[in-house]
Protein backbone atom coordinates (compact mmCIF):
# COMPACT_ATOMS: atom_id res chain seq x y z
CA UNK A 1 0.00 0.00 0.00
CA UNK A 2 1.23 3.45 -0.82
CA UNK A 3 0.16 5.55 2.12
CA UNK A 4 1.32 9.11 1.89
CA UNK A 5 3.98 9.84 -0.67
CA UNK A 6 3.32 12.50 -3.28
CA UNK A 7 2.71 11.50 -6.90
CA UNK A 8 3.64 14.85 -8.39
CA UNK A 9 3.74 18.46 -7.31
CA UNK A 10 1.48 21.33 -8.20
CA UNK A 11 2.81 24.76 -7.19
CA UNK A 12 4.84 23.27 -4.33
CA UNK A 13 2.02 21.10 -2.95
CA UNK A 14 2.46 17.35 -3.17
CA UNK A 15 -0.52 15.60 -4.78
CA UNK A 16 -1.15 12.18 -3.23
CA UNK A 17 -3.04 9.17 -4.58
CA UNK A 18 -5.90 9.82 -2.17
CA UNK A 19 -6.31 13.35 -3.57
CA UNK A 20 -6.57 12.19 -7.18
CA UNK A 21 -9.05 9.45 -6.22
CA UNK A 22 -11.03 11.94 -4.16
CA UNK A 23 -11.22 14.30 -7.13
CA UNK A 24 -12.32 11.45 -9.41
CA UNK A 25 -15.05 10.43 -6.94
CA UNK A 26 -16.31 14.00 -6.67
CA UNK A 27 -16.42 14.28 -10.47
CA UNK A 28 -18.22 10.94 -10.82
CA UNK A 29 -20.88 11.78 -8.20
CA UNK A 30 -21.30 15.29 -9.57
CA UNK A 31 -21.49 14.05 -13.15
CA UNK A 32 -24.07 11.36 -12.39
CA UNK A 33 -26.25 13.71 -10.36
CA UNK A 34 -26.07 16.54 -12.88
CA UNK A 35 -26.75 14.17 -15.78
CA UNK A 36 -29.66 12.68 -13.87
CA UNK A 37 -31.24 15.99 -12.99
CA UNK A 38 -31.37 17.16 -16.61
CA UNK A 39 -34.76 17.14 -18.32
CA UNK A 40 -36.76 16.53 -15.14
CA UNK A 41 -40.35 15.60 -15.90
CA UNK A 42 -43.31 15.30 -13.60
CA UNK A 43 -45.57 12.83 -15.27
CA UNK A 44 -43.48 9.87 -16.33
CA UNK A 45 -39.89 10.10 -15.08
CA UNK A 46 -37.14 8.23 -16.89
CA UNK A 47 -34.99 5.49 -15.36
CA UNK A 48 -32.23 7.86 -14.29
CA UNK A 49 -34.61 10.33 -12.66
CA UNK A 50 -36.40 7.50 -10.88
CA UNK A 51 -33.17 6.09 -9.47
CA UNK A 52 -31.92 9.46 -8.27
CA UNK A 53 -35.28 10.38 -6.77
CA UNK A 54 -35.32 7.08 -4.90
CA UNK A 55 -31.85 7.65 -3.42
CA UNK A 56 -32.59 11.24 -2.44
CA UNK A 57 -36.04 10.44 -1.12
CA UNK A 58 -34.84 7.62 1.10
CA UNK A 59 -31.90 9.68 2.40
CA UNK A 60 -34.18 12.63 3.23
CA UNK A 61 -36.70 10.37 4.95
CA UNK A 62 -33.91 8.79 6.97
CA UNK A 63 -32.60 12.13 8.21
CA UNK A 64 -36.15 13.35 8.76
CA UNK A 65 -36.60 10.49 11.22
CA UNK A 66 -33.83 12.04 13.33
CA UNK A 67 -34.08 15.78 12.61
CA UNK A 68 -37.79 16.15 11.97
CA UNK A 69 -39.22 17.14 8.63
CA UNK A 70 -38.51 20.87 8.72
CA UNK A 71 -34.83 20.69 9.69
CA UNK A 72 -34.29 17.68 7.42
CA UNK A 73 -35.07 19.94 4.46
CA UNK A 74 -32.29 22.27 5.60
CA UNK A 75 -29.66 19.69 6.52
CA UNK A 76 -30.42 16.65 4.35
CA UNK A 77 -28.49 18.05 1.33
CA UNK A 78 -25.19 18.34 3.20
CA UNK A 79 -25.66 15.06 5.09
CA UNK A 80 -26.71 13.25 1.92
CA UNK A 81 -23.68 14.58 0.07
CA UNK A 82 -21.41 13.38 2.87
CA UNK A 83 -23.14 9.99 2.73
CA UNK A 84 -22.71 9.62 -1.03
CA UNK A 85 -19.07 10.72 -0.94
CA UNK A 86 -18.20 8.39 1.94
CA UNK A 87 -19.98 5.34 0.52
CA UNK A 88 -18.48 5.72 -2.97
CA UNK A 89 -15.07 6.29 -1.43
CA UNK A 90 -15.42 3.22 0.82
CA UNK A 91 -16.48 1.05 -2.09
CA UNK A 92 -13.65 2.35 -4.28
CA UNK A 93 -11.32 0.36 -2.00
CA UNK A 94 -12.91 -2.86 -3.30
CA UNK A 95 -11.99 -2.25 -6.93
CA UNK A 96 -8.96 -4.09 -8.31
CA UNK A 97 -5.58 -2.39 -7.78
CA UNK A 98 -6.97 -0.02 -5.15
CA UNK A 99 -4.10 1.01 -2.92
CA UNK A 100 -1.44 -0.53 -5.15
CA UNK A 101 -1.81 1.35 -8.45
CA UNK A 102 -0.38 4.88 -8.34
CA UNK A 103 -3.07 7.54 -8.15
CA UNK A 104 -5.76 5.19 -6.88
CA UNK A 105 -6.40 4.83 -3.16
CA UNK A 106 -9.65 5.09 -1.18
CA UNK A 107 -9.62 8.61 0.32
CA UNK A 108 -11.51 7.63 3.49
CA UNK A 109 -8.55 5.40 4.39
CA UNK A 110 -6.52 8.58 5.01
CA UNK A 111 -6.80 10.38 8.35
CA UNK A 112 -6.56 13.80 6.72
CA UNK A 113 -9.63 13.22 4.56
CA UNK A 114 -11.79 11.93 7.41
CA UNK A 115 -10.75 14.83 9.65
CA UNK A 116 -11.82 17.17 6.85
CA UNK A 117 -15.20 15.44 6.60
CA UNK A 118 -15.64 15.61 10.38
CA UNK A 119 -14.78 19.33 10.33
CA UNK A 120 -17.65 19.86 7.87
CA UNK A 121 -19.95 18.27 10.44
CA UNK A 122 -18.39 20.32 13.25
CA UNK A 123 -18.95 23.67 11.52
CA UNK A 124 -22.42 22.69 10.32
CA UNK A 125 -23.33 21.83 13.90
CA UNK A 126 -21.99 25.05 15.43
CA UNK A 127 -23.30 27.39 12.73
CA UNK A 128 -26.65 25.57 12.73
CA UNK A 129 -26.84 25.97 16.49
CA UNK A 130 -26.31 29.74 16.28
CA UNK A 131 -28.68 30.06 13.34
CA UNK A 132 -31.57 28.22 14.97
CA UNK A 133 -31.15 29.29 18.61
CA UNK A 134 -29.24 32.57 18.32
CA UNK A 135 -27.18 33.41 21.37
CA UNK A 136 -29.30 31.01 23.44
CA UNK A 137 -27.16 28.33 21.82
CA UNK A 138 -24.32 29.35 24.15
CA UNK A 139 -26.64 28.54 27.05
CA UNK A 140 -26.48 24.86 26.33
CA UNK A 141 -22.79 24.86 27.29
CA UNK A 142 -23.70 25.70 30.90
CA UNK A 143 -26.64 23.36 31.27
CA UNK A 144 -27.55 21.72 33.59
CA UNK A 145 -24.90 23.41 35.79
CA UNK A 146 -22.17 25.94 34.98
CA UNK A 147 -19.16 23.90 36.27
CA UNK A 148 -19.74 21.43 33.41
CA UNK A 149 -18.57 24.08 30.90
CA UNK A 150 -15.07 22.64 30.25
CA UNK A 151 -16.43 19.13 29.85
CA UNK A 152 -19.16 20.25 27.44
CA UNK A 153 -16.66 22.28 25.41
CA UNK A 154 -14.37 19.24 25.31
CA UNK A 155 -17.29 17.13 24.12
CA UNK A 156 -17.77 19.38 21.09
CA UNK A 157 -14.15 18.76 20.08
CA UNK A 158 -14.25 15.02 20.82
CA UNK A 159 -17.32 14.51 18.60
CA UNK A 160 -15.55 15.26 15.28
CA UNK A 161 -12.38 13.54 16.51
CA UNK A 162 -14.20 10.28 17.21
CA UNK A 163 -16.15 10.60 13.94
CA UNK A 164 -12.96 10.90 11.91
CA UNK A 165 -11.06 8.21 13.82
CA UNK A 166 -13.93 5.73 13.50
CA UNK A 167 -14.19 6.14 9.74
CA UNK A 168 -10.43 6.20 9.17
CA UNK A 169 -9.78 3.23 11.44
CA UNK A 170 -12.47 1.12 9.84
CA UNK A 171 -11.44 1.74 6.25
CA UNK A 172 -7.71 1.65 6.91
CA UNK A 173 -8.07 -1.51 8.99
CA UNK A 174 -10.21 -3.12 6.32
CA UNK A 175 -7.69 -2.20 3.64
CA UNK A 176 -4.84 -3.67 5.70
CA UNK A 177 -6.74 -6.89 6.44
CA UNK A 178 -7.66 -7.28 2.78
CA UNK A 179 -4.04 -6.72 1.79
CA UNK A 180 -2.74 -9.25 4.32
CA UNK A 181 -5.34 -11.90 3.46
CA UNK A 182 -4.77 -11.63 -0.28
CA UNK A 183 -1.05 -11.97 0.39
CA UNK A 184 -1.68 -15.08 2.51
CA UNK A 185 -4.36 -16.89 0.46
CA UNK A 186 -4.73 -15.14 -2.91
CA UNK A 187 -7.60 -17.35 -4.17
CA UNK A 188 -11.08 -17.25 -2.68
CA UNK A 189 -10.38 -15.90 0.80
CA UNK A 190 -10.36 -12.17 -0.11
CA UNK A 191 -13.93 -12.53 -1.39
CA UNK A 192 -15.18 -13.15 2.16
CA UNK A 193 -13.43 -10.03 3.41
CA UNK A 194 -14.79 -8.06 0.44
CA UNK A 195 -18.32 -9.23 1.24
CA UNK A 196 -17.90 -7.96 4.78
CA UNK A 197 -16.41 -4.74 3.42
CA UNK A 198 -19.55 -4.15 1.34
CA UNK A 199 -21.60 -4.29 4.53
CA UNK A 200 -19.20 -2.25 6.66
CA UNK A 201 -18.68 0.41 3.99
CA UNK A 202 -22.40 1.07 3.96
CA UNK A 203 -22.76 0.96 7.76
CA UNK A 204 -19.83 3.35 8.27
CA UNK A 205 -21.28 5.86 5.81
CA UNK A 206 -24.66 5.51 7.53
CA UNK A 207 -23.20 5.84 11.03
CA UNK A 208 -21.08 8.87 10.13
CA UNK A 209 -24.06 10.81 8.81
CA UNK A 210 -26.43 9.46 11.46
CA UNK A 211 -24.16 10.69 14.25
CA UNK A 212 -23.74 14.00 12.42
CA UNK A 213 -27.52 14.31 12.23
CA UNK A 214 -27.82 13.56 15.95
CA UNK A 215 -25.21 16.22 16.83
CA UNK A 216 -26.99 18.73 14.59
CA UNK A 217 -30.32 17.79 16.15
CA UNK A 218 -28.90 18.38 19.64
CA UNK A 219 -27.47 21.78 18.63
CA UNK A 220 -30.44 23.13 16.67
CA UNK A 221 -33.22 21.74 18.84
CA UNK A 222 -34.86 24.09 21.32
CA UNK A 223 -35.70 21.43 23.88
CA UNK A 224 -32.64 21.77 26.12
CA UNK B 1 13.94 -9.43 22.46
CA UNK B 2 12.58 -5.90 22.29
CA UNK B 3 10.84 -6.71 19.01
CA UNK B 4 9.09 -9.64 20.69
CA UNK B 5 7.85 -7.40 23.49
CA UNK B 6 6.57 -4.87 20.94
CA UNK B 7 4.73 -7.60 19.05
CA UNK B 8 3.14 -8.88 22.26
CA UNK B 9 2.10 -5.34 23.21
CA UNK B 10 0.38 -4.84 19.83
CA UNK B 11 -1.35 -8.22 20.11
CA UNK B 12 -2.52 -7.45 23.64
CA UNK B 13 -3.81 -4.01 22.63
CA UNK B 14 -6.03 -5.36 19.87
CA UNK B 15 -7.05 -8.46 21.86
CA UNK B 16 -8.18 -6.52 24.91
CA UNK B 17 -9.95 -3.88 22.85
CA UNK B 18 -11.78 -6.59 20.87
CA UNK B 19 -12.95 -8.83 23.71
CA UNK B 20 -14.84 -6.31 25.80
CA UNK B 21 -16.63 -4.36 23.06
CA UNK B 22 -17.52 -7.75 21.54
CA UNK B 23 -19.20 -8.81 24.79
CA UNK B 24 -21.06 -5.50 24.92
CA UNK B 25 -22.11 -5.78 21.28
CA UNK B 26 -23.49 -9.21 22.07
CA UNK B 27 -25.56 -7.69 24.84
CA UNK B 28 -26.81 -4.92 22.55
CA UNK B 29 -27.74 -7.43 19.85
CA UNK B 30 -29.50 -9.72 22.32
CA UNK B 31 -31.50 -6.86 23.79
CA UNK B 32 -32.47 -5.62 20.32
CA UNK B 33 -33.61 -9.12 19.28
CA UNK B 34 -35.69 -9.39 22.43
CA UNK B 35 -37.32 -6.02 21.83
CA UNK B 36 -38.07 -6.84 18.21
CA UNK B 37 -39.60 -10.18 19.23
CA UNK B 38 -41.74 -8.42 21.79
CA UNK B 39 -42.74 -5.55 19.51
CA UNK B 40 -42.18 -6.45 15.85
CA UNK B 41 -43.86 -3.28 14.57
CA UNK B 42 -41.05 -1.15 16.10
CA UNK B 43 -38.32 -3.16 14.33
CA UNK B 44 -37.14 -0.23 12.18
CA UNK B 45 -36.62 2.16 15.09
CA UNK B 46 -34.95 -0.51 17.22
CA UNK B 47 -32.62 -1.40 14.36
CA UNK B 48 -31.50 2.22 13.97
CA UNK B 49 -30.79 2.53 17.68
CA UNK B 50 -28.99 -0.81 17.68
CA UNK B 51 -26.71 0.16 14.78
CA UNK B 52 -25.91 3.42 16.55
CA UNK B 53 -25.00 1.66 19.81
CA UNK B 54 -22.94 -0.91 17.94
CA UNK B 55 -21.07 1.81 16.06
CA UNK B 56 -20.19 3.59 19.28
CA UNK B 57 -18.89 0.32 20.73
CA UNK B 58 -17.02 -0.51 17.56
CA UNK B 59 -15.20 2.79 17.80
CA UNK B 60 -13.46 1.45 20.93
CA UNK B 61 -12.15 -1.54 18.99
CA UNK B 62 -10.99 0.75 16.22
CA UNK B 63 -9.04 2.86 18.72
CA UNK B 64 -7.34 -0.33 19.89
CA UNK B 65 -6.60 -1.30 16.29
CA UNK B 66 -5.03 2.11 15.61
CA UNK B 67 -2.90 1.81 18.75
CA UNK B 68 -1.81 -1.67 17.62
CA UNK B 69 -0.82 -0.31 14.20
CA UNK B 70 1.07 2.51 15.88
CA UNK B 71 2.93 0.06 18.13
CA UNK B 72 3.78 -2.14 15.12
CA UNK B 73 5.09 0.99 13.42
CA UNK B 74 7.75 1.17 16.16
CA UNK B 75 9.55 -1.83 14.68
Amino acid sequence: MSHGGALFEVAGFGVTSAMTTSLAISLIIGGVVIAGSRNLTEGKPGKMQNAIEMVFGSLRDFYASILGKERANAFAPILGTLFLYIIVSNYSGLLPFAGTAPGFQPPTGMLGVTIGLALVTFFTTQIGGFKYNGLHYLGHFVKPVAPLLPLLLLEEIIHPLSLSLRLYGNIYGEETVLHQVSGLIPLGAPIIIMGLSLLFGFIQALVFTMLSAIYIEAATGSGH
Amino acid sequence: MVNGVIACAAAFAIAASTVFPALSQGKVGAAAMESIARQPEAAGKIQTAMILAMALLEALTIYGLLIAFMIIGKF
